[in-house]
């Protein structure tokens, strides 16, 4: 490749420099300010904290309970994307494999989700949960976030059936196993990238989601972490650092999970963005 | 291998049940009380267009939260996605890094938007935040700007909070060009076209379908967007900052006023459909091109 001259490369370095800075400098100030004292917050917005102190965090734990959002956020992600997997999955094989008469209206009809900006439902999904008796529940949210990852995995699981040699399942049959066997020892080994592709998403999804959290739930036992945050900004109106503590709290796993599985979030992302 | 329908059955039927109670239930109920005065307390009658007539002939609100909500979709189609785009053809020069700034990139994009709200709400505080602590270091004078919550402030500062985080614009397009073969570059490399050229007469119109899905991708997001703006403004000061999911929720869960809300939600799809047809279209996303 042909070198470019230095003016040009100066313009994109501070250009690229520019986004870094905006992507990071938040999260890396929220982080140190976490570590200040309330004073030193209010005094100085640069300067390092004078004592590396925890303060922050016990008071952060003491008023609100974040370890149990945490758990809330873990149990519901972990089951919507256990339910959204198997459930979609069987539907995105059946699709996929065995055509009949009214096999593609179905596909049409399930896709039309994809295009629904969710928060058009918010009203009747909140009227179905009160009338069900799953609102203010674990189950009721892991339904809707299950329902949410719909469309998209259909469509990475089915693509992915469709690339299973037909041989191997035949092979099955002829071997004296059934459909449902078929499909649990054979198929779903065979398609467990794919399937990871779709439950990463699905986990992702789960675990940001705020606007149905906050509509579906309103006691402390079943609300996950995003919620937790709205809880602060009122109940730490004047406790700066312990907001901050709760703010590093729950941002950093979600970091260090994705800094770890980078390679596999990315591509889960392009598929499912091109796939969707 | 035939096999019995109602194994069929068995397999479709948990997903069609699930799609059911939260889509299709869902789906009726929100266009058929569009036509409704439905309120808490039993209020349930007939007003056939009425909510629309209402909607757009006089509820001034309402026509902000359109307006906001248009404006935000065209600034992220155009915007957003051109901003990511760039990025995406400096990194694909594969320097020294680039898989570290990608992931830099992302970063804003994989916490909660829930977070990534609070934390805007303290960069921008007046007293303490970030950005004014900034300006009065640099000026030598205090600088006390309540940017989520002036007039003249708020609506710049609202789009900024997610206008220019375009980590998931940049993977995808950048998978796009990697997955350039390589010769077609090569070939007008050889024909003597310079890497600008290549860019944009080579690279580019390749990646035609991948940057219509960017765009639908930024421009529904934008139909869906509630937690940075009801986390940081909530849609003020007046209507300044309010989009169509913020004015549905509002309406259907602060004044009860379901048939309306509902009128909101048909509008929101209606929006979305004609939002990713008019995409389509425009990157002809459905022709191949080799």
């Amino acid at each position: 490749m042909r070198k470019q001259p230095a003016f040009w490369r100066t313009l994109r370095f501070l250009f690229l420099g520019f986004f870094v800075l905006i992507s990071i400098g938040p999260l890396l100030w929220i982080v140190m300010s976490s570590f200040k004292t309330n004073r030193e917050i209010l005094s100085s917005a640069f300067a390092p904290p004078t004592s590396f102190s925890f303060s922050g965090y016990e008071a952060a734990l003491d008023l609100a309970p974040i370890f149990q959002f945490y758990g809330n956020s873990v149990i519901i992600s972990v089951l919507s994307t256990l339910l959204n997997v198997i459930v979609v999955s069987m539907a995105a094989y059946v699709l996929a494999r065995h055509k009949f008469r009214g096999s593609n209206f179905i596909t049409l009809l399930l896709s039309v989700s994809l295009l629904i900006p969710t928060a058009a439902l918010l009203m009747p999904i909140y009227k179905i949960m009160m009338t069900i008796g799953l609102f203010d529940t674990r189950t009721g949210l892991i339904l809707v976030y299950a329902a949410l990852g719909l469309p998209t995995s259909l469509f990475i699981f089915k693509s992915h059936f469709q690339s299973i040699p037909k041989e191997l399942e035949d092979a099955a049959y002829i071997d004296g196993a059934g459909f449902f066997r078929t499909f649990f020892v054979v198929v779903f080994p065979l398609a467990r990238s794919g399937l990871a592709t779709g439950a990463i998403l699905q986990f992702l999804t789960s675990w940001n989601e705020f606007m149905f959290a906050l509509i579906l739930t309103k006691s402390t036992k079943v609300r996950t972490l995003p919620l937790a945050l709205n809880y602060f900004t009122s109940q730490f109106s004047f406790n700066y650092t312990a907001m901050f503590a709760a703010l590093t709290m729950v941002i950093l796993p979600s970091i260090i999970i994705y800094v770890l599985l980078q390679e596999q979030i990315t591509t889960s992302m392009v598929e499912g963005s091109v796939k969707g | 291998m035939k096999v019995k329908k109602w194994k069929l059955a068995v397999f479709l039927l948990p997903c069609l049940l699930l799609f059911a109670l939260i889509y299709l239930i869902p789906l009726c109920m929100v266009f058929g009380s569009s036509f409704f005065e439905w309120r808490s307390g039993g209020v349930f009658r007939f007003v056939g267009l009425g909510n629309y007539m209402q909607a757009f002939l006089h509820d001034t609100r309402m026509h902000a939260a359109i307006v906001n909500t248009i404006i935000w979709v065209l600034l992220q189609s155009i915007v957003h996605v051109g901003i990511g785009t760039v990025i995406a053809f400096m990194l694909s020069r594969k320097l020294r890094g680039w898989k570290v700034l990608r992931t830099i990139y992302m970063i804003p994009n994989v916490i909660s938007a829930a977070a990534l709200g609070v934390i805007f709400l303290n960069v921008f505080n007046p007293k303490y935040g970030l950005i004014n602590s900034a300006i009065s270091q640099i000026t030598g004078s205090a600088f006390e700007k309540n940017w989520f919550f002036e007039q003249s402030s708020a609506f710049m500062t609202v789009t900024w909070s997610w206008l220019l985080y375009t980590g998931m614009i940049i993977i995808l397009v950048l998978a796009g060009i990697l997955a350039i073969p390589g010769d077609l570059v090569e070939a007008a490399r050889i024909d003597g076209a310079s890497e600008m050229e290549i860019n944009f007469k080579v690279r580019l119109p390749l990646i035609r379908t991948i940057l219509g899905t960017s765009v639908i991708l930024a421009a529904t997001s934008m139909l869906r967007e509630f937690e940075l703006i009801y986390l940081t403004t909530n849609g003020g000061p007046g209507e300044t900052t309010l989009n169509l999911p913020l004015y549905l929720y509002k309406t259907s869960m602060t004044d009860n006023n379901y048939g309306y809300a509902n009128m909101m939600g048909v509008v929101l799809i209606l929006a979305g459909i004609l939002t990713v047809y008019a995409i389509n279209r425009l990157f002809r996303m459905n022709e191949a091109d080799y």
